[in-house]
């Protein structure tokens, strides 16, 4: 098996967009990712889309061969990746075991979704369609219902508070003031949302004892990455970064088969995978990244979940102090959900 | 008239570990053979919440939704008859019947509910 690397990024400002179809975005973010891999008129093998809502909100099928024309990449293999809430990180992993296994040499890997072309309830609906179709459906639950039922084991059993929630919530919301690309802009403080009598109107209940603010928006939005051999990055004369390491696993269907649900065990054996294939220790995690619809537990309902641990290499002669992000991509690495 | 609890837990004929819903192979042993079970007695509300931005088809303002573990063992999600999560405490006994859940097509679905035992 040989190494991947990532040579070019692109992604749109997430929002509500309502110029843009799905097609668009994801268009917009392949050709930006396409440029950044300086990739000029060059095709590439292959094209993974994710996507999980383009057959249900946009009645649209057959995404990826459809951006394949749309790109003038023909004739690219093309395939959409519908895995859920996970369905970006596992586009991403077709896409590098494609070129790992010598197959592939170039692969284009983009997610999108275009969440806002519904109502909230239809979008609501659309992300609860992945529960159990006659043990949780019918009930009315939600994804946040579901992330609600964990919260509230988690403050059982570990003593998780509202005011821990708050301190994530507050932190989130701050590193969203800081990204171009987010769809909340929006400083808060503590008062607004917490203390302060109306605090009730501005970050009403969600899903008890989750409130507005700690659940995240429902976006727009679309990313892509160019995924190629190492020594194809090499030639481009520019710096990329290397896959190290991946984990995926999967935990029971309904919540009320797990054994702990709050013990998150597909997330650890995916993580577990992920360090073993990188040769690194939890310890030499720089930066990690949890991509969820909420954040107080991080496996708050999908069984599946990916891992990737990625290390950075320059061009420069010195071996470089890799940065090593970690990134439990669970979450659709594209946009939020409801 | 009261309705009978229309689910089927399964127990695995070979290890004995209970699955519901049903799965083709024990979570267990990956045995095939199951004995049907029906859940039993009241049951203990493990986890809950109320859900205030609720799917499409629901005219509620909020719903409250949990999960409980009957007699038998048998765990299983269910909607909770209650005013308020105020009311409610993880780990209390609950009744179970079975009642309309959600109106779909103008049919009635049926399912389960809890409502907290004094």
């Amino acid at each position: 098996m040989r190494d991947v690397a990532i040579i070019g990024v692109g992604m749109i400002p997430f929002g509500r967009r309502d110029e843009d179809t799905l097609m668009d975005m994801l268009a917009y973010a392949s050709l930006k990712a396409l440029d950044d891999a300086r990739l000029g008129e060059k095709s590439v093998d292959a094209v993974y889309v994710a996507n999980m809502g383009g057959g249900i909100l946009q009645r649209q099928t057959a995404i990826a061969s459809s951006l394949v024309d749309r790109l003038s990449l023909l004739p690219a293999a093309a395939e959409t990746i519908e895995n859920g809430p996970a369905s970006g990180a596992s586009a991403i992993k077709n896409g590098m075991l494609g070129i790992a296994a010598g197959f592939y040499e170039t692969v284009l890997v983009v997610g999108g979704e275009k969440m806002r072309e519904v109502t909230g309830w239809r979008a609501t609906d659309f992300v609860a369609s992945m529960t159990h179709p006659q043990a949780e459906y019918p009930y009315g639950i939600t994804l946040p219902g579901m992330a609600g039922m964990f919260t509230r084991l988690g403050m059982e059993k570990h003593g998780v508070t509202r005011e821990h929630l708050l301190a994530v919530s507050l932190k989130n919301q701050e590193m969203g003031t800081l990204n171009p690309y987010a769809h909340v802009e929006m400083a808060l403080d503590r008062d607004g949302i917490f203390d302060s009598p109306h605090a009730v109107v501005n970050n009403p209940t969600s899903a008890d004892p989750l409130h507005l603010y700690d659940l995240c928006p429902v976006s727009d939005g679309a990313a892509a990455i160019v995924l190629s051999s190492v020594d194809f990055a090499k030639k481009l004369g520019k710096p990329y970064a290397v896959i190290a390491g991946f984990g995926q696993a999967t935990d029971t269907h309904t919540l009320a088969e797990r054994e702990d649900p709050t013990d998150l065990k597909a997330v650890t054996l995916a993580a577990q995978q992920a360090f073993a294939m990188a040769k690194i220790k939890p310890a030499d995690i720089d930066v990690g990244m949890w991509p969820n619809y909420t954040m107080p537990l991080p496996s708050s309902k999908s069984p599946r979940v990916n891992m990737s641990v990625f290390s950075r290499r320059g061009r420069a002669a010195k071996p470089p102090q890799p940065v090593r992000l970690v990134s439990v991509v669970r979450s659709r690495s594209t946009s939020p959900a409801a | 008239m009261k309705k009978e609890i229309a689910i089927t837990a399964y127990k695995c004929r070979k290890c004995g570990k209970l699955h519901y819903p049903f799965h083709d192979r024990c979570l267990e042993c990956k045995g095939r053979e199951f004995e049907k079970i029906k859940p039993q007695g009241n049951a203990k509300l493990l986890t809950y919440t109320a859900i205030f931005n609720l799917p499409w088809g629901f005219d509620q303002r909020f719903l409250i939704i949990g999960v409980a573990e009957f007699e038998n063992k048998v765990k299983a999600m269910g909607q909770i008859k209650a005013d308020s999560v105020d009311q409610l405490k993880v780990g209390m006994k609950v009744k179970p019947s079975w009642e309309p859940v959600r109106v779909q097509y103008g049919e009635d679905v049926y399912g389960l509910k809890f409502e907290p035992m004094k």
